[in-house]
């Protein structure tokens, strides 16, 4: 079902998977479990033959989340919420949420006492990733995630279909790399919107299916030198909605590089070679990028934003702020002062889930890009 | 022989000598370390550290109506509007000087434990940029309903404060002191015991002491927790309710009609107005979850980084809403409550975003109606005096009926 997809219908399936995944659900007669982001080891899930499924939000409109998390809390986790209570919660069997920050700790709460009847575990990411104690504490995480997993399905984790798992997800942020290295260098051979909308249903369908439309579209896609593009680097968490990304073609803008959570910082995460393969998902936890919410130094953040920006060459960077997302915004005076110092042109887009109207951002990045334009480039 | 001193001026004599030992540190040879309210203080006593918590500094000036103008001066700075009031109001602070008190020595450390809420992780990390200074976060994971996982979970913070005991030797040079730790760990037992006792003093009826006398009387574990005066002074503190108030039968309100629960940090800003208006209601607030927060029952018997461990990652802060929930069911029965107030307070999500849940299963269990209202704990730009006094008064009239129809 997810092997032979066009670059068009990846497009339409990344706005809204859930209509495909349900036929598939039937289809394999498979069990579905959805979970937030980030660093859920979506490879153990996918072992004991689930399909793990990234909720990302979803555009329909607010109707029972705001009852459970009020207007001030992160557009996402709301979003998130709302799909599963108003939406799609029944094609799911189970949930595994990731507890990053104060919201999401409470998103876990809810959503447990929500779905009493379904399996719903939560994955206790360390909030310090600096001393040694994190890294103990993520493999105690990846095998207590292990035993639940196995107490629920009933059956034990075979190491051969953890390192079959493994390797169909690493080949597959294997291949999104290689095709955003293409865009990247060809802006006008794939748009920003059809390359993150490859991530994003990378992280919600079946791999071992949908590694055989990348190949494909890889394979087809026909180089195009294109001029007037400038090139900018993404940082933050998620961008949404995908509109915004229609926003960055229309006014020619080629991202070169991210940060997000839905973008590199998920190719990042390759599994290493290790005969234990515990230990190699343990490894992985701390080879991704910065996370604003876990407590990790924003100079580090800094510096590597700016090495980003020097090594693509970029010509500005695009901070996506979600709104009401507590951690980014502790963090952003400051990173934006030391960028700014830096001499790298920054533009802050807030950005907020359920968002109807765009208007707003368009004129202030058509504004930041005509001035920018008209200036240096 | 000099006369006994009351509790109050005890609690006067304590702040005074810690807040003047606290800017005299350098001089002592000490360190200044900062760290958050629910937090693992027991180290930097027992390693001479003097532990400064910027949230009591920015409760006096958010207490003094300063919250909005002190808040406005970080908006300035790039910082948003929904951030937590202590936060925004301390590096309001920071900017101006500008305070109600003597003000609060500069760091030389910081730790911050995440039990409590991961705005204080934050805040102190925006800090520690500012004079380059190091931070230590003990992450303490949700106290999840896993005996299994609880068990794990004490254990990764044992390792964690034994990192922090290691990072300590690393910035003073200093060996640290497990003996000293044991005492320091006696003290706060004692203290914590004495306070708890203090809290459920209001199990009496008519009950002796408000939710306001424990916002107050809170303040010395707060930041003394580990030392013999702060014992001291819940000793005085108990002693003096039961022979002055307990004894005598005397209560907040005499007419005492509703006693009730309040479910979140108060509007420091309206703490006296509140409690005037409940009043003339016959509506005492008695306890919350938040004031018991120092309620440690620190076992002696065990390894003193176990017992830390196991009490700190506990807090309501950290536990899931069911266990909160069944918390403060244990509250409603022990002090036989008969009405809530729950505040959805802006500057804590932490708290907050638990609220609309929580007040569903004690409705349930309990079949009281609740009282909810949205504000912001210190700006006072979020609150609307006569949207929440309606509400108060429309609240009393329900409890009111809901009387008479019993009776009847």
């Amino acid at each position: 079902m997810w092997d032979n997809l066009s670059i068009k219908q990846v497009v339409k399936h990344a706005n809204d998977p859930y209509p495909y995944i349900r036929k598939w659900k039937k289809g394999t007669g498979k069990k579905v479990v959805g979970h937030t982001i980030p660093d859920v080891p979506e490879e153990l899930i996918y072992a004991f033959g689930f399909l793990p499924v990234s909720l990302i939000g979803t555009d329909k409109p607010l109707k029972k989340a705001p009852s459970r998390l009020p207007d001030n809390a992160c557009s996402l986790a709301r979003s998130n919420l709302e799909l599963v209570l108003s939406y799609e919660g029944d094609l799911f069997d189970g949930f595994v949420l990731p507890q990053v920050c104060d919201t999401t700790q409470h998103l876990s709460d809810i959503w447990r006492i929500s779905f009493p009847d379904k399996y719903v575990e939560s994955f206790l990411a360390p909030r310090q990733a600096d001393r040694p104690s994190a890294r103990y504490w993520v493999k105690e995480e990846i095998e207590r995630l292990v035993s639940s997993l196995t107490g629920w399905s009933g059956k034990s984790l075979k190491d051969e279909d953890l390192r079959e798992s493994i390797r169909i997800h690493n080949e597959n942020k294997a291949l999104l790399k290689e095709i955003y290295e293409i865009k990247r260098k060809n802006p006008g051979t794939l748009g920003n919107k059809e390359l993150f909308a490859l991530i994003k249903l990378s992280m919600q369908v079946d791999k071992t299916e949908f590694n055989k439309s990348l190949k494909k579209i890889k394979e087809g896609l026909k180089i195009k030198k294109v001029d007037g593009y400038t090139d900018v680097i993404l940082v933050g968490i998620t961008c949404d909605p995908p509109e915004v990304y229609e926003l960055f073609d229309e006014i020619k803008l080629n991202i070169v590089g991210d940060t997000l959570v839905t973008g590199t910082r998920y190719l990042q995460g390759i599994v290493p070679d290790n005969e234990n393969l515990i230990d190699a998902l343990t490894e992985r936890h701390f080879k991704r990028g910065f996370f604003s919410p876990i407590h990790d130094n924003v100079y580090k953040n800094f510096e590597e934003v700016k090495a980003l920006y020097k090594q693509t060459n970029a010509k500005a960077i695009i901070y996506v702020h979600i709104e009401f997302c507590e951690s980014q915004e502790y963090d952003l005076p400051d990173l934006k002062r030391m960028i700014k110092k830096e001499g790298m042109p920054i533009h802050e887009l807030d950005t907020e889930y359920q968002t109807i109207s765009l208007s707003h951002v368009r004129t202030r990045l058509q504004a930041f890009f005509e001035s920018l334009r008209g200036g240096a480039l | 022989m000099s006369e006994k001193l009351t509790s109050k001026e005890l609690s006067k004599k304590i702040t005074n000598e810690y807040i003047d030992e606290a800017f005299r540190a350098h001089e002592l040879g000490k360190l200044v370390g900062y760290t958050t309210a629910i937090s693992p203080v027991e180290l930097f006593v027992a390693h001479d550290v003097i532990p400064i918590y910027p949230e009591n500094h920015s409760v006096a000036n958010l207490t003094a109506k300063k919250g909005a103008e002190l808040c406005t001066v970080t908006e300035s700075l790039g910082y948003t509007s929904h951030l937590c009031a202590y936060a925004r109001s301390d590096l309001g602070y920071r900017e101006t000087g500008m305070t109600v008190t003597r003000g609060i020595p500069a760091p030389d450390i910081l730790m911050a434990c995440n039990a409590q809420c991961f705005t204080l992780t934050k805040w102190f990390q925006v800090l520690a940029r500012r004079g380059n200074l190091p931070v230590f976060v003990f992450d303490t994971p949700e106290y999840v309903m896993n005996k299994k996982a609880r068990e794990e979970i004490v254990k990764y913070c044992v390792i964690q404060l034994k990192e922090m005991i290691a990072w300590l030797e690393n910035i003073t040079k200093k060996k640290f002191d497990y003996d000293r730790l044991k005492e320091v760990m006696k003290y706060s037992a004692q203290a914590s015991a004495l306070y708890k006792k203090f809290l459920d003093m209001a199990q009496h009826k008519p009950s002796p002491i408000s939710i306001f006398d424990c916002l107050i009387g809170m303040a010395i574990t707060v930041y003394r927790r580990g030392t013999p005066e702060c014992v001291e002074y819940y000793q005085t503190l108990c002693d003096e309710i039961m022979e002055n108030k307990v004894s005598k039968g005397i209560g907040v309100l005499q007419n005492e009609k509703y006693r009730l629960y309040w479910e979140n940090l108060p509007v420091w800003f309206k703490f006296s107005d509140h409690a005037k208006l409940l009043g003339s209601y016959g509506g005492v607030i008695l306890t919350s979850l938040y004031v018991h927060a120092w309620s440690f029952e620190f076992n002696l018997d065990k390894d003193p980084l176990v017992t830390l461990a196991e009490n700190y990652v506990s807090r309501f802060s950290n536990s899931t809403i069911e266990d909160r929930a069944t918390m403060a069911l244990d509250l409603f029965k022990r002090y036989d409550m008969n009405g809530m107030i729950m505040f959805m307070n802006r500057s804590c999500k932490a708290v907050s975003f638990a609220v609309p849940t929580l007040k569903d299963i004690i409705t349930k269990r309990t079949g009281i109606p609740a009282l909810v209202f949205e504000s912001d704990m210190g700006d006072q730009r979020f609150y609307s005096e006569t949207q929440i006094r309606t509400r108060i008064e429309a609240y009393f009239e329900t409890l009111d009926r809901l009387q008479l129809a019993k009776s009847a």
